[in-house]
């Protein structure tokens, strides 16, 4: 393990190499480079877990190929880019902060995310945005099974289709979808947006260089049946 | 938590190699005991069986009440038995014998001697499984060497069961030869089906779960299923959150729970196809940017045959 003071600065477009190295020297290196507000890449990621995680604002940092579980984890501002797939948790608990993936992300992206932005190029895995309380993830393609499962907040855009239970046991917080819905969860309900709703989608959209290309939105919300007790439900809730 | 992996390769080559690094990157999902099933060419005429004796004192002992009893059952011993020499009180031993008959109530003899348990006979089959990681394993017992067709390999997190040599995975499919699995999950209706199968004549060697799911496919299988068909049905049957790889003679094949919960990936390569819990795994054997398969989806069955098994053309 090495401390942040002693590993070394790293130029602008320096290159880290990720590969069978300790995973903690691996971060390190990145963390104090993207802290110094320097543009850096890290190869053969190797489809390693926890790469890049709790980064701070300032730079950025791209990997070269595939990663494995929750990169960009607790990002904290960092602008982070994966050229190629993702494994599970993408961006968890991200605070602020960008992450791009040019390929497919699998299960939980943006799991309880909080703020910032994640942005999939390719798919998403089952329950994208689990749990979220914040942020935007804009997917173009489609959706997993449970999209938003639980969120609590935040925004989902989903230019593709939505796989089986989407939006199941949402609370608050929105799922977009352009493309079909194909089987709504628990609680939820579709609704068409108002225009003022599609113009701040459009915007959000136009964050991450898209265009709305005028589409038929869909837009998921709580149904809010789960909201309160009720009490006629007394009974079974005393059976259990 | 647990960790699989599968691997099948085009032309026989480096299994145990493969299966060992492929274990070695999935260590930290569980460091109970590692295991490997192993698969080579079929033999003809003998089956290979690896046994697990519980004493090493009594090696010689025990070694001599198993060719008893083979002989008793119309076999024999083809090749002096060999044992792993790391020392633990507990070894791990491998014998060729000629066909006995029958073969399941061999199994039971076998079993039913003091300090005995098989761990795997079959014509192609030769399961490893001992405490340790995968590296520790692999050295005690030679696995790095082991040239084959297919295998499965297990990293184990005990999270049922007792932690043992004898509880760790693969298990074998007990007393169908040549049939073993591995699994990441676990079975809500496990003790259910498994008074079923007792029922029906089966005799388990473990509680644990995943040697139920290895027994109740061949028991299907057994009754004139298809492989494919057995575990579509498995999905139905068995309540639970599992991934489980099935391995037979002719090669591995995945199902997955319709839960959705355990992850698998794999990859289908140029030089075979590799299967894993986690992707990092895959990329111990290809290192270069490849196309992964990953099945996060819910109600997943795949198969693939080891290449050795399919025709190939011939040339005139």
């Amino acid at each position: 393990v090495i401390s942040l003071e002693e590993s070394r600065p790293l130029s602008d477009g320096q290159v880290i190499r990720a590969a069978d190295r300790p995973l903690r020297e691996v971060n390190a290196e990145i963390r104090s480079a993207v802290a110094a507000g320097q543009h850096i890449r890290v190869t053969e990621p190797l489809s390693r877990h926890n790469l890049g995680v709790a980064l701070p604002a300032g730079g950025s940092v791209t990997f070269d190929g595939s990663v494995g579980y929750y990169c960009g984890g607790l990002n904290n501002g960092a602008t982070i880019a994966v050229t190629r797939n993702t494994g599970w948790g993408l961006g968890e608990a991200m605070a602020s902060g960008q992450i791009t993936v040019e390929g497919d992300a699998a299960m939980s992206v943006g799991a309880s995310l909080r703020g910032g932005v994640i942005h999939v190029r390719g798919n998403a895995g089952p329950r994208c945005g689990v749990a979220m309380k914040g942020g935007l993830i804009v997917v173009e393609g489609s959706v997993g099974h449970a999209c938003g499962f639980m969120a609590h907040g935040g925004r989902v855009i989903c230019l593709g289709d939505t796989a089986d239970a989407a939006g199941d046991s949402l609370w608050e917080g929105e799922i977009w979808v352009a493309g079909r819905i194909r089987g709504l969860g628990v609680d939820s309900r579709v609704e068409e947006p108002p225009a003022e709703d599609v113009a701040v989608v459009r915007k959000a959209l136009a964050g991450v260089g898209l265009d709305d290309g005028g589409r038929e939105w869909k837009r998921i919300v709580s149904a809010q049946a789960l909201w309160h007790f009720e009490s006629r439900d007394a009974q079974q809730w005393l059976m259990i | 938590m647990c960790g699989i992996a599968g691997r099948t390769l085009n032309h026989p080559g480096s299994i145990g190699a493969d299966l060992t690094a492929m274990m070695a990157a999935q260590r930290h999902r569980g460091s109970d005991s590692t295991g490997f099933a192993l698969y080579r060419e079929p033999l003809e005429n003998a089956y290979v069986v690896r046994a697990l004796l519980a004493d090493r004192a009594h090696l010689e002992k025990d070694l001599e009440a198993l060719r008893a009893v083979t002989r008793e059952h119309g076999g024999d011993f083809v090749e002096d038995p060999t044992w792993d020499d790391s020392g633990q009180r507990h070894v791990l031993a491998r014998f060729l014998v000629s066909d006995p008959e029958p073969f399941s109530d061999w199994v039971d003899a076998c079993d039913g001697l003091e300090r005995v348990e098989l761990q795997s006979a079959g014509r192609a089959l030769e399961i490893v499984k001992d405490l340790g990681d995968a590296h520790e394993v692999a050295a005690k017992h030679g696995v790095q060497e082991f040239v084959g067709t297919h295998g499965l390999g297990h990293v184990r997190l005990a999270t049922e069961s007792n932690v043992s040599p004898v509880a760790g995975h693969p298990f074998w499919a007990r007393p169908f030869a040549d049939v073993a699995i591995v699994h990441n999950g676990q079975l809500t209706n496990y003790y259910t089906w498994r008074r079923r199968l007792q029922r029906q004549g089966y005799r388990f060697t473990t509680e644990n779960d995943s040697e139920l799911i290895a027994v109740w496919n061949s028991d299907r299988m057994a009754a004139g299923d298809s492989l494919q068909q057995s575990l579509e049905l498995s999905l139905r049957e068995l309540d639970g959150v599992f991934t489980y790889l099935l391995a037979t003679a002719d090669g591995i094949a995945l199902a997955k729970d319709r839960w959705a919960i355990k992850p698998v990936v794999a990859v289908v390569a140029p030089d075979g196809v590799a299967v894993a819990t986690e992707e990092q795994s895959l990329r111990t054997l290809y290192q270069e940017e490849i196309d992964v398969e990953v099945n996060d989806g819910p109600s997943i069955v795949r198969i693939w045959p080891a290449a050795s098994t399919v025709a190939l053309p011939v040339a005139v």
